[in-house]
């Protein structure tokens, strides 16, 4: 089991260190850790799992910080990977955001957390609604307070009736005054355009989102108009599968507030929004590069900020590049990214330009891959619908609203 | 302030900062020590403790080691702020295990926090108390978790499953099977919540005792979907291995496919419906799975790679197929049936290592038929975070090496996308690589393609080794491979001619060993590849890749009729070329014109010869040494050859040296091995598998079938399972006891420590049989077990009073049904008082000091203990004014101690903690003196430091407390000691065991005397000598043979000087007259910690040999 977590800053600092066990492990790992991953550079820093001389350590980075895991023993690598995950979420929802200056600034929650998060290298409790009643979260209120009273803690009284229920993930006996449920179908597509500009891979990754409000101990049943279209799916703990097994339909008890309920997949889609076609041609030293970027299939809604980017190669010494509709930017660590927006109406955006490459190279023999993103608001592009959301007993108000949006996810077009 | 929220817009961004900050601890940790720590947490208020508090975990965050305040921090768990609770039980289990002394002085806080109404303080009292860690208190926090092991809340009892494993890694080797029992329990709950955790448990502390599994299995796989996340990756697992070890594998499952071919007879014997699968195993088997490999994998997950390789070294032992009695059926097997069942709807699962887990149950046990629908809830969690991703690759490799088919329909999900971090991208090509097939190989070949003019070239390289791997394995593609390989090398030696980027070198170094690979295969139709990499050498300049080609060149030379016709040429090619080489590249000419030598015809010959003479030449004046080396070692090897002539060397084959020359540089390739050496496999999702060595704590599956699962241990399991409730308890055992006790008539003697009333006496029998009461309660509990136990478990958070029924009865118990009663007689005169050294003549010149514990009471206070000194002087001078002094009397004594021993006794603070002795003016020579001190010690097991003054020298000294006489006697009756002892049961009571054998020579010496009476006396003697108590009563078992004294029981009673507590301690005599006695000591006493010293300090010198 887990022997202790460190928390590092992006320069290798040690901000906070938690030890799990009897078997202490010294902050000295961390140093060698940042040695290794300053000499080895990315390729170490992507490797989650590590053996170092002493321990295993286990590694994520989040918004610039890594935690840092380690243990002796054998465990399951990918349970520290996922506690770690849950860890770093819950100190962004906490804190607002996760930064090496809202770690230091509330480290007291964040050792207050940690400690009811695991217990001995075990999970003990991780259920975000349950954390929420035992350690209150840093409000405006609460701070407030503590400086006009000097005194005001954190840490409550009392055991969460939570822990006992069978549905730990939800409070008991919410009260509201208006009961609301929104449900959000948020798709992402992933899709590969290979040289050839064919369409090699185009899939839909979604994730029913949900919002819920409701008093008492609602029992909620969510049905799809399609649900074969689905190729996978992984479902938040309160999901029942039964239900789902017989008749693919989601029935639960769903936790307070804002959850993720499902997460599921949609493969083999036959077009994509937007297409995206580059070219380029070197030839003695000098390459002449452009991209159009145009709509492929409307999909009925505006598509949303549009943005290019893309890695120039190591070879090129310098790049004029202009385009007839948005802005270009290049950063020193040679990405070229060109916001579009929207498509305009009279013209096809088109990037065009030149590339001096180094000098004694003739033409360029790497090519960069294209990155694309977009957001279309009010659609699904997986073609998934929802039937209908049901609550068992119904509330003398109830307000259910339905929304859907699909972005770009991992969309590569390659040149 | 509000003036900083002034007009720009600089100053609002400021102000808005400083806003934000507002509130937090940010000024803590920005500069934990502006402030002196030390008196915030003396303070009486709560919100300055809190602040230091939170100043000193800044400190710990910080990496500064702030143990020095140990002792103010520990004695703030006193508070009732949750929060400052909270921050100082942060602080112990940081610091706890180094400075145990002090950690001790806050064991009764948690003791009583343990008894708290708030479920939330008895969780956080036992997860702190089980985490500092310390030996001494280890049966304390047994016995805490074992109650919290039975609270209402679900909370505190998952707590308690997460201290057993803090517990055991104490190594408390007589506390292993109480834990092994509550693991049982804990298992056994019915909350999902506390069996995650006891999964745990049980993972960590027990992983072999399936017996505990046996019991609740069905009812732990029915709870598994409601376990949460963390439990279900342990708990299938669990089950999984239990499994194993209790049925075996599953005949149907892809673990045993290799060997149901050979078993086909197996099957048709069993009468199985299994044809069907069979037969379309057998059409398409040899593209499905690889057979040796899926044996190798199933062999290592049962043995360890490491065993299983080590042994396979022996070609007879390999083939050993599993035993088929080792083997189960699914159809037949209700639990394999129950475990897939449960298991599989986890693939579902959110968390992705719950997903591994369920995915590598299924993997293992599922039938072959079914084992597809692991496939693509593991490929989904490819979509999860990178860090994730590349674990789940690394085990779906080993599946996909396994059983290839599975995963080809899917290679579009291990196409490359950019934002891929290289390690993913590397395990993706392998798996590209491994599950191509026939109708997926032009697709992913167009992707190849692609990702070789990716801009990352070490990728691209691994691209074309991966290119290589895929036309080995697929016979149908390798023309096309080759001509996409020929060109690129054309193209990347092109471009390598202009610039040299260290990864295009790997590219092309890469295209030429694949293509070298392809070869390999077939060489004779590839000749002319073969040829055309000879003509690029020209333009080829990376010294790795010509070094390859240069090697083929060797290999191949005799191959078909072009080659040898160009071999005189690019041999003399390579000859002028060989002073501008890499070393690398010379080494391989020189192996290389040494093959061409021999393989030579016989027209060549004489050309060859003197070229490859050139060349030695060349190389022996070489720069680099490894090339004179092998230059030097060539030409000896190849002396016979160049010295004969063409005609010659037809005639010369017997010679010896030729022989090794031919058998050296002729011998042609060996077929490619198909394993390759990365054949580690280990359990699917361990940690093992991703670092590919065995990790401390890994463990392979059990050995089929090596759990035996009796029906009639259910039976005595239940049995035992409740008498550790009852021993764990306790309460019910003693308050029981002590009735049964209580019914019997005594005429108990009394005596005291110094002065033995001398009433002796004769036996009474009392005869008390069996209570029929018990007997009725007995069947009660074992028909209606579960019930009683929860209602009992409420009873000892309702009133801690001793339970009222007799619920259940010991064995031992029954074994005595009747008891009589004893004096002993006058053993004042044999007490002989333990007498330590203070001094030792070496280092005091001469002057030795030994001191005694007298068990008088002290004149001074009751917390004074009278110290007998005795100075002897050994040397042949007198030696003048010898004094003791207190040491610390000037200096301010540790604030900690201090305040802490004085909350409970305010009033004697002002007393001295030493009363000094009359001083000596001279010891003569030889002559000694006997003194009397009185001592006031701080602390029951820190020693007092003194001064011992003598000839004007001052030497310090430890005067170390014996635990024995920091009690006084209580007189009491029986009857009052046993109406205290039932009013501490459970956290308050604790035994130990120890053996005692001081009376065997006693009563061999003293033949006359009753045999009983003189185990009685020289127990008594042991104690007393060496402790300050009262005798109460001593028990005698009425047994049927005179020579066991199982049942001897002697009662002793006390008061700590300190606090008055009383503390009762009864000793329990097993064993027979003539041999070693196991003792038993049990200690009743509210002041914990102070009774578990004095418990072991009584097991210790009841084991000592009397002096």
């Amino acid at each position: 089991m887990l022997q202790c977590i460190f928390l590092l800053s992006d320069s290798g600092e040690v901000m906070l260190e938690k030890q799990l066990t009897g078997h202490r492990v010294d902050r000295s790992i961390c140093a060698w850790f940042w040695d290794q991953s300053i000499s080895q550079g990315d390729s170490f820093k992507s490797l989650p799992v590590i053996a170092s001389p002493t321990h295993y350590l286990f590694q994520i980075v989040r918004d610039g910080i890594t935690f840092l895991a380690c243990s002796q023993v054998e465990m399951p690598p990918l349970m520290a990977i996922e506690f770690l995950w849950r860890v770093a979420d819950v100190l962004s929802d906490y804190l607002g955001g996760l930064n090496e200056d809202l770690v230091k600034d509330n480290f007291i929650i964040v050792y207050e957390l940690l400690d009811e998060m695991i217990d001995n290298g075990f999970p003990l409790t991780t259920e975000p609604s349950i954390l929420r009643e035992m350690i209150a979260p840093p409000n405006l209120v609460s701070k407030m307070l503590s400086v006009v009273t000097g005194n005001a803690s954190n840490v409550s009284d009392t055991l969460p009736s939570g822990t006992g229920s069978c549905v730990p993930w939800r409070p008991t006996d919410p009260k509201y005054s208006s009961n609301e449920v929104y449900v959000d179908l948020v798709e992402e597509m992933d899709a590969i355009v290979n040289r050839d500009a064919e369409l090699v891979k185009c899939e839909i990754y979604g994730e029913v989102q949900m919002s819920s409000q409701l008093t008492g101990f609602p029992d909620l049943t969510l049905s799809f108009a399609n649900p074969s279209v689905l190729e996978d799916m992984r479902f938040h703990p309160c999901v029942r599968f039964r239900p789902w097994e017989s008749h693919q339909v989601l029935s639960f008890v769903p936790p307070d507030g804002q959850f993720k309920l499902m997460s599921y997949r949609v493969k083999k889609l036959k077009n994509t929004p937007l297409y995206v076609k580059p070219q380029i041609t070197s030839d003695s030293g000098i390459c002449r590069v452009s991209v159009l970027v145009g709509i492929r299939s409307d999909p009925g809604k505006t598509i949303e900020s549009i943005t290019l980017s893309f890695q120039l190669p190591h070879c090129v010494s310098s790049a004029d590049l202009s385009s007839n509709h948005g802005t270009i930017t290049i950063l020193s660590n040679m990405t070229c990214t060109w916001t579009i927006g929207r498509i305009p109406k009279d013209k096809t955006p088109c990037l065009s330009g030149t590339l001096a490459l180094e000098t004694g190279l003739e033409r360029l023999h790497v090519f960069p891959t294209f990155k694309l993103g977009f957001k279309i608001m009010g659609i699904a592009l997986s073609g998934l619908r929802i039937e209908k959301l049901d609550l068992k007993t119904l509330p003398p108000r109830l307000y259910k609203g339905f929304r859907a949006q699909t972005r770009a996810g991992e969309f590569d077009v390659r040149l | 302030m509000f003036n900083q929220f002034g007009s720009t817009a600089e100053t609002l961004s400021k102000a808005s900062a400083v806003v934000n900050r507002i509130g937090t601890d940010a000024h803590l940790y920005d500069d934990p020590e502006d402030v002196n720590i030390a008196p915030l947490l003396d303070s009486k208020f709560e919100s300055e403790k809190c602040e230091a508090l939170k100043r000193l975990l800044a400190l710990i965050a910080q990496g500064f080691d702030v143990s020095n305040f140990f002792p103010q921090v520990v004695k703030n768990v006193a508070s009732h702020s949750s929060e400052v609770k909270k921050l100082v039980y942060l602080y112990l289990l940081h610091y706890a295990e180094r400075r145990p002394n002090e950690a001790l002085l806050s064991i009764n806080y948690f003791q009583k926090d343990l008894g708290d109404p708030n479920p939330l303080v008895r969780a956080w009292a036992l997860r702190t108390m089980a985490g500092i860690r310390l030996h001494v208190i280890a049966p304390l926090a047994l016995a805490a978790v074992g109650k919290c092991a039975r609270d209402p809340a679900v909370y505190v009892r998952k707590c308690a499953a997460n201290a057993l494993p803090k517990l055991h890694d104490l190594r408390l080797e007589e506390h292993a099977p109480a834990i092994d029992e509550l693991v049982g329990i804990l298992l056994a709950d019915h909350s999902p919540g506390v069996v995650g955790a006891a999964a745990a448990a049980f993972t960590s502390i027990c992983p072999n005792n399936f017996k505990l599994i046996g019991k609740s299995y069905k009812k732990l796989c029915q709870i598994l979907p409601d376990v949460e996340e963390w439990g279900q990756i342990l708990l299938i697992g669990t089950l999984l291995r239990y499994v194993v070890a209790r049925h075996g594998l599953v005949r149907e499952s892809l673990m045993l496919s290799s060997h149901g071919l050979d078993n086909n007879g197996f099957y048709e014997k069993d009468g199985l419906v299994i044809d069907l699968t069979l037969d379309k195993r057998d059409g398409d088997k040899s593209d499905s799975f690889d057979a040796n490999l899926v044996s190798l994998v199933s062999k290592c997950y049962i043995e360890g790679p490491d065993e299983y390789l080590s042994r396979s070294n022996c070609p007879d032992t390999v083939s050993s197929a599993f035993d088929s009695k080792e083997t189960t059926s699914i159809s037949h097997n209700e639990d394999v049936k129950i475990l897939l069942q449960c298991t599989s709807p986890l693939l579902w699962s959110n968390n992705s290592a719950v997903v591994l887990a369920a995915a590598g149950a299924q993997w293992i046990m599922a039938p072959l038929e079914d084992v597809k629908k692991i496939v693509k809830p593991l490929l989904f969690l490819l979509r999860s975070s990178t860090a994730s991703k590349y674990v789940v690759l690394c085990n779906i490799l080993v599946f996909a090496k396994a059983a290839p088919s599975l995963f080809a329909p899917h290679f579009e999900d291990f196409f490359i996308c950019s934002s891929d971090a290289y390690q993913v991208k590397a395990h993706k090509l392998e798996m590209l690589s491994l599950i191509a097939n026939t109708s997926s190989i032009s697709s992913i070949l167009r992707e190849f393609e692609d990702y070789i003019k990716d801009p990352d070239r070490r990728f691209a390289a691994d691209t074309v080794a991966a290119i290589g791997l895929c036309a080995k394995r697929l016979s149908t593609i390798p023309t096309t491979c080759l001509d996409g390989l020929l060109a690129l090398v054309r193209q990347e030696s092109f471009a390598g001619d202009l610039e040299s980027v260290d990864g295009d070198a790997g590219v092309l170094v890469q295209a030429v060993m694949s293509i070298q690979t392809i070869i390999e295969l077939d060489p004779l139709c590839h000749e002319k590849v073969i040829i055309q990499l000879f003509r690029s050498l020209d333009s080829i300049k990376v010294a790795a890749a010509r070094a390859t080609i240069i090697w083929m060149v060797g290999v191949y030379c005799s191959l078909g009729h072009i080659i040898p016709k160009m071999l005189t040429t690019v041999t003399k090619y390579l000859a002028w070329s060989f002073k501008s080489e890499a070393s690398e590249t010379k080494l391989q000419i020189l192996n290389t014109s040494a093959k061409v030598l021999i393989s030579a015809e016989v027209d060549d010959f004489q050309m060859l010869k003197r070229i490859v003479v050139y060349v030695l030449e060349l190389g022996e004046s070489d720069l680099s040494y490894d090339v004179r080396d092998r230059t030097r070692f060539l030409k000896k090897l190849l002396s016979c050859k160049l010295a004969e002539t063409a005609e010659d060397s037809v005639a010369s084959q017997e010679n010896i040296a030729e022989h090794v020359v031919e058998h050296v540089f002729g011998r042609k390739l060996k077929p490619f091995s198909p394993l390759t050496p990365q054949n580690r496999f280990y359990l699917p999702g361990s940690l093992s598998q991703i670092v590919l060595h065995a990790a401390p704590g890994y463990e392979p599956l059990p050995k089929p079938c090596s759990f035996v699962f009796e029906e009639h241990d259910q039976l005595s399991d239940s049995d035992r399972q409740r008498e550790a409730t009852a021993g764990l308890h306790g309460s019910q055992e003693s308050s029981e006891t002590v009735d049964e006790d209580g019914s019997s008539e005594y005429d108990s003697e009394s005596s005291n420590g110094s002065d033995f009333s001398s009433d002796v006496d004769d036996r009474t029998i009392s005869n008390d049989a069996n209570d029929p009461l018990i007997q009725i309660s007995e069947v009660a509990v074992s028909t209606d077990q579960e019930e009683l136990r929860s209602k009992r478990a409420l009873d000892m958070w309702l009133d801690e009073q001793p339970s009222t029924s007799n619920q259940s009865s010991s064995a031992l118990d029954r074994n005595q049904s009747s008891y009589a009663k004893i004096s002993i007689g006058d053993i004042g005169s044999r007490v002989k008082p333990k007498s330590y050294t203070l001094l030792d003549p070496g280092s005091g010149s001469g002057l030795k000091v030994d001191y005694t514990f007298l068990s008088e009471f002290s004149t001074v206070s009751p917390l004074h203990v009278c110290v007998e000194v005795l100075f002897e002087n050994g040397s042949t001078e007198p030696i003048l004014e010898v004094n003791l002094e207190d040491e610390e009397a000037a200096k301010v004594s540790d604030s900690a101690e201090q305040t802490l021993v004085g909350k409970a006794n305010v009033f004697h603070n002002n007393v001295p903690t030493l009363i000094p002795m009359e001083e000596i003016g001279c010891l003569e020579p030889r002559q000694s003196a006997k003194r009397l001190i009185q001592v006031r010690f701080h602390h029951h097991l820190l020693p007092m430091r003194l001064t011992l003054q003598y000839n004007g020298k001052k030497v310090p000294v430890k005067l170390r407390p014996d635990l024995g006489y920091l009690v006084k006697p209580f007189s009491m009756s029986v009857e009052e000691f046993l109406a205290t002892e039932s009013r501490l049961p459970g956290m308050f009571e604790y035994s130990r065991r120890c053996s005692f054998a001081d009376h065997i020579e006693d009563s061999r010496m003293e033949n006359g005397k009753d045999k009983f009476l003189s185990i009685c006396e020289s127990i008594t003697l042991k104690v007393l000598s060496n402790s300050n108590l009262y005798l109460v009563s001593v028990d005698l078992p009425v047994a049927n043979t005179l020579e066991v004294v199982t049942g001897l029981r002697l009662r002793f009673s006390s008061k700590i000087l300190s606090s008055e507590i009383p503390l009762l301690i009864t000793i329990t005599v097993e064993g027979k007259c003539t041999e070693v006695l196991n003792l038993t000591v049990k200690i009743n006493c509210e002041e914990t910690v102070f009774g578990l010293n004095l418990l072991n300090r009584i097991a210790n010198f009841m084991v000592e040999p009397s002096s």
